[in-house]
């Protein structure tokens, strides 16, 4: 991977032609103008077709796969023009990153919408039996992006550690109190790890494997959710290792919005990880320079850096949660600062700090160019 | 003994609140609709509070963001920022920041809602420990965010007829309490409660709070409240001077507990607290369970308090 390597993270918003059309619905003139304006601003080949297509919704069940497969190629031409190194498709096909796994898993049943913050929310299964791979699930959007890609391909995989965290089990029952506490907590701590470890033997690890045997080179496997519990950072890593051991492919892992402190010394034990993709710019200043006074934010990655199997550190350079559009002077310095760390540019790489599907595609792009030109203007300064 | 049930913290919202928020912030409807869709979830709220036949009302604290953000919002001295991770949930609050002298300026329009469900009210607000834990810069600022936030706060819900109190405090289930930091907390509790003529309850959750129940069991509190799915009974100690809140039902599961069995675990922790009054609830908020489930828990809450009423009286 070579120095201060650009990339995103994972998904993007889905546009408006696109949710009203895979719905069903009639696909209103301003939207359909919007397909139009993006594809001709991204540069997506025969956008027309599309813009013929949803002329005729409502659409019938093929047709709206069509338009899936249009965001699809929309996300990674937008990833391409904002001038990323490595792309994928804002996971334009898939529902979202927890319920896209478990509506492909034999043993989860939903259970309803929870909240994760203000008015975001997921829709959280519980495992009632024993889980299992129904049959790959992002083998057909990888075929598509490689047969459109002109860039390379990194492939989001959530991670089983995830996948756990967020479902309810159903298939512990704690229903008697009167045990002492400490017992439960052990009961309650075993069946976790086997429902970790299931998912990831059972349904993470056959999908990528899938993903390997048709070409996928490179796979995040994110797990937002990896310090939930922070006494099962071992877990976390247990599964990581469990789901890529011996398998041949460049592996990488995305975390985010955690207390990063937690996850030292757990993940010294993920030999195969690569890389660390991690969101730090939703804890920095905005105020330029290179200080540790006005990158409060970016402390934490000198843990990174120690790791004895020397991954790279992706930093997020990106906040998220905001549309502050990030000057490139700031992502500048984000990346300056960071290399300074790092003794060198070669182990960082350059990202938002998360998918960015909270961001309209206009903010998003804005924010994804300022990016890379940051990281131009980074490179510049250091003679790259 | 005295008995009573009630549901404390947020509770979860419907589909038809999460369409309309997201429909909203899309700019695909109107706050007329979103308006419209969280009243009708308060009413279902208070209709399931009252069918249950629970003793103490909530308006489910639905429009708050978090449980700090109306306090952050209505005052001067406090920011929020960025996502915290709301203890080991895949949960997020926006972590205030002090940045000043804190003070509730405004009452929190949110407040309001509680005058749309029956009486008695009851009010859920954060203990100042989590509070000054919660809010960056906070430092040794416990007394002074009780006295200046948290005091108004619960002096104008008690305007609002809430004739309960219940402070939420999982950090110090979660991560303990330093030794230093007693006299600080026992003070701002008492800042809290000095001017409220009614119960407060101060409730314990998300870890076992047994090492901590010989001092908070002396605050100037009617009810401490304890999270048995973390807490032996056995650890509970003796002789009480205060009434027990029993946190009975887990509220991050979606199993549903046996009524009779729990029941009598309450009666054993009532039995071997001594606890003047009894109290009945979630060991935890039930934001974090899917509204279905959070419906059945309520109407298990009703059923198990009831069972408790039985055999205590």
């Amino acid at each position: 991977m070579k120095p201060l390597l650009t990339h995103e993270v994972g998904s993007l918003d889905k546009p408006a032609w696109r949710v009203a059309a895979y719905a069903g619905r009639k696909v209103l003139p301003q939207q359909i103008e919007n397909a139009a304006a993006w594809g001709r601003r991204i540069g997506v080949d025969g956008y027309e077709e599309l813009v013929a297509l949803l002329d005729k919704s409502p659409l019938d069940r093929e047709q709206r796969r069509q338009v899936a497969r249009w965001s699809s190629i929309y996300g990674l031409r937008f990833l391409e023009s904002a001038g990323l190194d490595v792309v994928y498709d804002g996971e334009q096909q898939r529902t979202e990153m927890y319920n896209w796994v478990v509506a492909h898993s034999d043993g989860f049943d939903a259970r309803g919408s929870v909240r994760s913050f203000d008015n975001k929310y997921y829709t959280k299964a519980a495992v009632n039996g024993p889980v299992a791979l129904k049959a790959p699930f992002h083998d057909a959007e990888f075929s598509l992006l490689s047969d459109h890609a002109a860039s390379e391909l990194k492939v989001h995989v959530t991670g089983s550690y995830t996948i756990a965290a967020w479902s309810f089990d159903e298939r512990y029952r704690e229903h008697d109190l009167g045990q002492p506490a400490d017992l439960r907590r052990r009961h309650r701590k075993d069946a976790r790890r086997q429902l970790v470890l299931d998912i990831a033997r059972n349904v993470i690890r056959p999908n990528i494997e899938s993903l390997i045997a048709l070409g996928a080179r490179w796979i995040q496997v994110d797990e937002p959710g990896a310090s939930t519990e922070p006494d099962e950072l071992d877990l976390f890593v247990e599964s990581f290792n469990e789901t890529v051991a011996g398998l041949d492919a460049v592996f990488s892992t995305h975390l985010c919005f955690s207390d990063y402190e937690l996850f030292f010394p757990a993940i010294e034990g993920m030999h195969g990880c690569a890389q660390y993709c991690v969101g730090f710019a939703n804890d920095d200043s905005r105020d330029l320079g290179t200080s540790d006074d006005v990158r409060p934010g970016y402390q934490i990655i000198e843990r990174f850096r120690d790791l004895p199997h020397e991954p790279a550190l992706a930093v997020g350079v990106l906040d998220i949660h905001t549309d502050f559009i990030e000057p490139p002077e700031l992502v500048r310095d984000r990346i300056l600062y960071s290399v300074d760390v790092f003794g060198g540019p070669e182990r960082v790489h350059v990202n938002p700090d998360c998918g960015l599907r909270t961001r309209s595609w206009d903010v998003a792009y804005a924010k994804l160019r300022n990016m890379v030109e940051g990281t131009e203007l980074a490179k510049a300064k250091l003679g790259l | 003994m005295d008995v009573f049930g009630y549901q404390h913290g947020i509770y979860p919202r419907s589909e038809a609140v999460v369409a309309a928020t997201r429909d909203l912030e899309r700019g695909r409807t109107t706050q007329e609709s979103v308006d419209q869709a969280f009243a009708a979830d308060r009413a279902a709220f208070a209709r399931l509070q009252s069918d249950a036949g629970l003793d103490f009302f909530s308006d489910g604290l639905l429009r708050w963001a978090d449980l700090f953000r109306p306090l952050a919002e209505a005052g001067s001295g406090l920011s929020v920022d960025g996502l915290v991770r709301w203890f080991d949930n895949n949960s997020f609050y926006r972590a205030p920041h002090l940045d000043g002298p804190p003070v509730l300026t405004e009452t929190p329009p949110v407040f309001d809602d509680v005058l749309l469900v029956p009486e008695p009210r009851v009010a859920t607000l954060p203990s100042p420990y989590l509070l000054s834990r919660v809010v960056h810069g906070a430092g040794d600022a416990m007394v002074e965010l009780a006295e200046a936030v948290l005091e108004p706060a619960a002096q104008a819900l008690r305007a609002r007829g809430c004739r309960l109190f219940h402070l939420e405090e999982p950090w110090l289930g979660f991560h303990g309490i330093d030794r230093s930091q007693w006299e600080e907390f026992e003070k701002a509790i008492g800042a809290v409660t000095g001017g409220l003529d009614v119960p407060v309850v101060l409730h314990v959750y998300y870890g076992d709070g047994s090492s901590a129940l010989d001092r908070l069991r002396r605050f100037p509190v009617a009810a401490v409240g304890v999270d048995l799915v973390e807490t032996d009974v056995a650890s509970l100690g003796t002789k009480w001077e205060t009434g027990l809140l029993a946190g009975c039902l887990n509220g991050r599961t979606t199993i549903l507990e046996d009524p009779g069995a729990t029941a009598a675990l309450v009666v054993r922790a009532a039995g071997a607290t001594g606890a003047a009054a009894v109290y009945c609830s979630t060991n935890s908020e039930i934001e974090l369970l899917p509204l279905a489930v959070a419906e059945r828990k309520v109407r298990l809450l009703a059923d198990v308090c009831a069972r408790v009423k039985g055999a205590l009286s």
